[in-house]
């Protein structure tokens, strides 16, 4: 950005001369608050005081000049000649740059920005506004596509919310590209702010004037998108300027549950529960709203345990992530998949709404999974399912692979927890070579997925054999009499309990023979809770014994709990080295209640094998 | 038209610059008014619930098109459905002008039949639509319209707008002679305000003589009986009409930007006699 201002050096002793003028009829006892100028001119027949110009960054920086020939009705002496370059111009891609004091205006008496202009063509002007200071630029607001014949006609520029602008400094600015291909030249003359009392009907937005409802999170953060104001010209027909979010004034009907801030991010801080966030433009309510319908707590998706060695990652907080186009392509004109992306507690996670397809595109490079075996996935419905949902995977090849095609049942019960699918490539029908992977795509089979998130999407090679123990735990020595047991073969067990309650959890449970022995495994545990049929009474005994196994898992805990619910973790080693067997004296668990016991809980990382889970004298 | 504007403009801007310098004054002759004893002899105050259709008493649709679209090429449909005619419930009538496509509905309603007078004073406190193409009106015809037809029946327009134009407000009258695109009229604008934001009083003011135009109680008008080019036809009952007109031969057409739907909000319509 290379600031203009030395060409209209001659300006600045005019400017002077004003404050001096100013100064010598200021008696000492006028002397008030500091206030700033209100004049309301920018350029008339020349550049008002203290203006100064920038071109911006990538723009032919000669767009702008003084021109002494074409003014408006040739009653002025200079207008501002505006050359839009044509495309390819090696001096820059466009027109564009921004007029700014270095001493703020005060503007709050007029509501308009108006002026004169022409063009050597008819036009669309990408961008015309104010408010743009090369700083802040707190309040911006700008009129997007302006229509400009050949003839002079008046352009009226409503300011949202006058009585902010106490001390504007940015006061014109315009960006513009080649239309189709070819630059022409646009005229400016007599810009100034107006007070013309002929704007009326003001309408403000806030997501375009949507009301918006939005499953979330604790932590999640989004900021408030869409924001304009709406005039009725003196001409009847309405104009919006696109404003930034200094104009409003947010609020969140419940601040347990959701924030804003004064630059409209929202960030949920509780749940479950529902917020509804608002907001006014000088007092005026503004149109749409976000509902923000906060289910507390996130789950992560658990954390991917397999070495980055043997991963080619697209999306991960837990590898390095090859270079990806993007992970939205919105095809047109097909595609209605938007992306609403969020991050929680540092993990970012992708979110797709108005699913019906989408692909992610990696082609820079391409990937070559030759080595590769499988393609993980995990993804979260939000919304409740309403019968079973087919979810297909398609994984393209820029090469000679062609397009492998896979889809599995999402049954119903299976919504608004993490799922992880861990899919052979071999498995992808039509797949050949994947020396040069580029795509991958996902397509809602049965049109009754809403949305979903995904996250840790990565290539990774599992031809080794899946860890897990050589031999059955020990079986257990202690008198039959002496026990009450959970999970084992070795004793009768209580009848009806559950292993895989849903609490939630993320980790797959699943029982296992190891040598002909039945044994419990935990894979991707984040927290897994077992429920008894009825509660049961141990305070006659002594331990909890459990055999485990794990070569993964850096974190283990065991919880027993009764109705509050209390309940005391206590901590495991791991990874184990062969079988781990442990008694914990139940006094560990203290405060839990051993008279009245109703579930046994696991939480930590990694995959886990249990077996003879019980509690002894 | 545009030079007829511009005079009126210049000549209400000399009155109110005359008030300015001698606000304790006789105004002007122009704004020298004789004595008046106003009796109301008929009024609606449109105080009926949220969703109450005019009373009939007092009111008779006009539905349709009409012929022509009501003879000025208007490209509205007239309802008498509540959505585009009814009371607010907060003392308004609304006239909504709707939008489906490229066809539009909005009402029209007259005291034909139900409600006419000679002479007095006629008023109605309105705030009116905007937007290219839109035509509001608080206008009156004289009641021996179906006997000798319209323009020898006279028509006097207590309030026009277009909606192009939310600023400027017209009063004219037809009469033989002068007539359609060439009546007696005059344009009244605010200056940095519109008639569309806020309520404004129209009236005139009719005797045997003359009929007075006012906004807000401002006499920006006076028509003589020897102002006429043609026969003075305003010597005979007239009845009232309120209406919303989308296109037409005076206004335009409604253009893409023509923000929909467009509401006329009428707080009452009174009428007076002078007791004198």
């Amino acid at each position: 950005m290379k600031i203009m201002n030395n060409r209209f050096a001659k300006i600045l002793p005019l400017s002077v001369a004003m404050v001096l003028a100013f100064s010598c009829e200021r008696e000492l006892d006028d002397l008030q608050p500091a206030e700033y100028p209100s004049n309301p001119n920018v350029f008339i027949d020349g550049f008002s005081g203290g203006l100064e110009y920038a071109a911006f960054g990538g723009s032919v920086p000669t767009a702008f000049d003084v021109d002494n020939e074409v003014t408006y009705l040739n009653t002025s002496e200079t207008s501002m000649r505006f050359e839009v370059p044509d495309a390819g111009d090696p001096r820059g891609a466009y027109a564009g740059g921004a007029f700014f004091t270095t001493v703020g205006r005060d503007l709050t008496e007029y509501d308009a920005l108006t002026f004169w202009a022409k063009a050597s063509k008819a036009a669309n002007i990408d961008v015309v506004g104010f408010g743009n200071d090369l700083g802040e630029a707190r309040h911006q607001a700008s009129v997007s596509g302006l229509a400009i014949t050949t003839n002079w006609q008046k352009y009226i520029i409503p300011l949202p919310d006058p009585s902010r602008l106490t001390a504007e400094k940015g006061l014109f600015y315009y960006s513009e590209g080649p239309e189709d291909g070819r630059g022409y030249t646009f005229w400016v003359d007599e810009l100034k702010f107006e007070k013309l009392g002929t704007l009326a009907h003001p309408k403000h937005s806030m997501l375009n004037g949507e009301d918006q409802v939005e499953t979330s999170f604790v932590g999640v953060s989004k900021r408030i998108e869409g924001l304009s104001s709406t005039f009725n010209l003196p001409t009847g027909v309405n104009r919006t300027v696109g404003v930034t979010p200094a104009y409003f004034e947010f609020a969140s009907s419940d601040e347990s549950i959701a924030v804003v801030d004064g630059s409209g991010v929202v960030t949920v801080v509780g749940g479950p529960g529902t917020a509804e966030i608002t907001a006014t433009v000088g007092g005026v309510a503004a149109e749409g709203s976000l509902t923000i319908e906060s289910v507390g707590d996130f789950v992560n998706a658990p954390t991917p345990v397999i070495p980055q060695d043997n991963v080619i990652s697209l999306f991960s907080e837990a590898y390095m992530n090859e270079p990806v186009d993007y992970y939205n392509g919105f095809w047109e004109p097909f595609q209605t998949t938007l992306s609403a992306d969020f991050e929680v507690n540092g993990d970012r996670v992708l979110n797709y709404t108005d699913f019906n397809f989408v692909g992610i595109q990696f082609t820079s490079p391409t990937i070559d999974a030759t080595a590769m075996t499988h393609l993980h996935i995990d993804i979260y419905l939000p919304n409740p399912l309403a019968g079973t949902a087919r979810m297909q995977l398609e994984v393209v090849d820029f090469g000679s692979g062609g397009t492998g095609v896979f889809a599995t049942d999402i049954p119903a019960s299976q919504a608004q927890q993490w799922i992880s699918l861990d899919v052979p490539l071999s498995n992808f029908a039509g797949l050949g070579s994947r020396a040069e992977l580029a795509q991958v795509i996902f397509v809602d089979v049965n049109g009754n997925i809403p949305g979903f998130y995904a996250d840790n999407i990565f290539f990774y090679d599992d031809s080794t054999p899946p860890t897990m123990p050589a031999t059955a735990a020990p079986t257990p020595t202690h008198p039959s009499d002496d026990v009450l047991s959970i999970f084992s073969e070795a004793y009768p067990s209580l009848e009806g309990t559950d292993f895989f309650p849903n609490w939630g959890q993320a980790t797959v449970v699943s029982e296992v023979a190891i040598d002909g022995n039945n044994t419990l495994k935990y894979t991707g545990l984040n927290y897994q809770g077992i429920q008894l049929a009825e509660a049961q009474d141990v305070s006659d005994m002594a331990f909890l014994h459990i055999d485990y196994w794990t070569d993964n898992s850096a974190q283990l805990n065991v919880f027993l709990i009764s109705p509050g619910p209390v309940e005391t973790p206590v901590s495991l080693t791991v990874p184990t080295s062969g079988w781990g067997s442990v008694d914990i004296p139940l006094s560990d668990f203290s405060p839990v209640a051993l008279d009245n016991l109703i579930q046994l809980k696991f939480d930590g990382n990694g995959d886990i094998f249990l077996d003879n889970i019980y509690f002894r004298k | 038209m545009l030079s007829i504007e511009r005079h009126i403009l210049s000549v209400a801007l000399l009155l109110l610059g005359s008030m300015v310098f001698f606000p304790g004054c006789e105004v002007d002759e122009f704004q020298k008014l004789d004595e008046r004893n106003w009796q109301l002899t008929w009024s609606d105050e449109f105080d009926g619930a949220a969703g109450e259709s005019p009373d009939p008493e007092k009111w008779v649709y006009d539905l349709g098109r009409g012929d022509n679209g009501w003879g000025n090429e208007e490209l509205q449909v007239y309802t008498d459905a509540p959505e585009n005619i009814s009371m607010d419930g907060e003392g308004n009538l609304v006239i909504t002008a709707l939008q489906s496509g490229n066809s539009y509905t909005s009402a029209r309603i007259k005291t034909l039949g139900r409600f006419a007078q000679q002479y007095g004073r006629f008023e109605a406190r309105l705030k009116t639509p905007y937007g290219p193409g839109l035509w509001p009106a608080f206008w009156m015809m004289g009641a021996n319209i179906e006997t000798v037809s319209w323009p020898q029946c006279g028509e006097i327009d207590i309030m026009e707008l277009r909606g192009q134009e939310p600023h400027i407000i017209h009063g004219s009258i037809h009469g033989p002679g002068y007539f359609g695109g060439n009546p007696i009229t005059k344009g009244y604008s605010l200056d940095r305000a519109r008639f569309d934001n806020e309520f404004h009083l129209f009236a005139v003011e009719w005797d045997e003589d003359k009929i007075d135009f006012f906004v807000d109680d401002f006499l920006y008008q006076r028509i003589l009986r020897d102002d006429v080019p043609g026969e003075w036809v305003f010597n005979q009952p007239f009845f009232m009409l309120l209406n919303v007109a989308v296109g037409g031969n005076y206004v335009g057409f409604p253009t893409a930007d023509t923000p929909f739907p467009q509401r006329m909000t009428v707080d009452y319509v009174r009428v007076y006699q002078n007791a004198n």
